[in-house]
């Protein structure tokens, strides 16, 4: 599977893209998260569930996001020290 | 302080950037980013996991972060929740800034956060004031016409399902076809890591206590190494 067809065919949106182009780039998803790649096996997971974790994945990012921001923003209220702290941290370090 | 070079993601170029960031690249001791065999689409996923692509970001956040901080009032009665959103919208459109406008889902957000602030003044001028909630939920709520799959290969019911899911998640997938979705889930999915690395560095950086170690199965391509 080495080297990639033309992108040209790619974006004309026709339905002649290859399967091997899909199976490079879930191939290359999969070596994304975190789960599937250390657990690779010499014949390739399933498309489905690489989907599947990536979604679970994705989602879990999210979520992290989320929460980080939550933090950030309660740490952002806490008016003079939090704004003080940042340009400090900025400056100083 | 405003020194962004133009993203070169093979070149780490040294100390371009501001003081403020070269303490965040000392204490990071990253190695180099490992990385699929393929050329080209390595190369995205490598700007979203080097050092000055991160330090660029943060600094762009930081700033914004800032601001969003000014216009909030002083005073004990801020809305968190409220807050927390807008936290995340500000690092969402940052991170999307930091993409270059080069993919599907930077411009989705970006545009967004465009279409946002337009129909709320608008709205506002007409008649009531609207509040951003509304608007949100009648922009997200269109129609999913999901033309995923155009494609004879993966014509599976299950892969077309998960498919649509991942379009979904994925902001600006909506209708896109399979191997636009997956190329855009994989430099989305690089940049969240950068952008929860960073946002974890920041806080740790403020708040001088470190924040919980994220949930397992996320010790991917970065380590959390501060404290």
């Amino acid at each position: 599977m080495s080297g990639r067809r033309s992108r040209s065919r790619q974006s004309s949106g026709t339905s002649r893209i290859s399967e091997d182009q899909i199976n490079e780039l879930i191939i290359k998803l999969q070596q994304l998260l975190p789960e599937l790649r250390d657990s690779r096996r010499s014949d390739k997971v399933s498309a489905a569930r690489v989907l599947q974790e990536t979604c679970n994945y994705i989602r879990n990012l999210h979520r992290e996001v989320d929460d980080l921001s939550e933090r950030l923003s309660e740490l952002l209220a806490n008016t003079d020290t939090a704004q003080a702290a940042l340009i400090r941290s900025l400056l100083t370090q | 302080m405003e020194s962004v070079s133009p993203v070169s993601n093979q070149l780490l170029q040294p100390t371009t950037s501001s003081s403020s960031d070269r303490s965040r690249r000392k204490r990071k001791k990253k190695s180099p980013p490992s990385v699929p065999s393929s050329p080209s689409p390595s190369a995205s996923l490598q700007k979203w996991r080097s050092e000055k692509q991160q330090q660029i970001y943060s600094t762009k956040l930081v700033r914004a972060l800032r601001e969003l901080r000014i216009s909030q009032p002083s005073s004990s009665s801020s809305s968190i929740p409220g807050g927390g959103r807008a936290v995340r919208e500000v690092a969402d459109r940052a991170l999307a800034v930091a993409a270059r406008g080069k993919t599907l889902w930077s411009r989705a957000i970006l545009s967004k956060a465009v279409k946002l602030k337009f129909r709320k003044q608008k709205r506002q001028r007409i008649s009531n004031p609207a509040t951003s909630p509304a608007i949100t939920g009648s922009i997200r709520s269109k129609k999913q016409r999901a033309t995923v799959m155009r494609l004879k290969a993966k014509g599976l019911p299950a892969v077309q399902r998960k498919v649509k899911t991942l379009s979904r998640l994925v902001p600006g997938c909506r209708k896109q076809t399979l191997p636009v979705v997956l190329e855009e889930t994989t430099d989305y999915i690089a940049a969240m890591e950068m952008q929860i690395r960073t946002m974890t560095a920041i806080l740790s950086a403020v708040s001088s206590q470190p924040p919980p170690p994220p949930p397992p199965g996320h010790e991917g391509g970065q380590t959390h190494m501060l404290g």
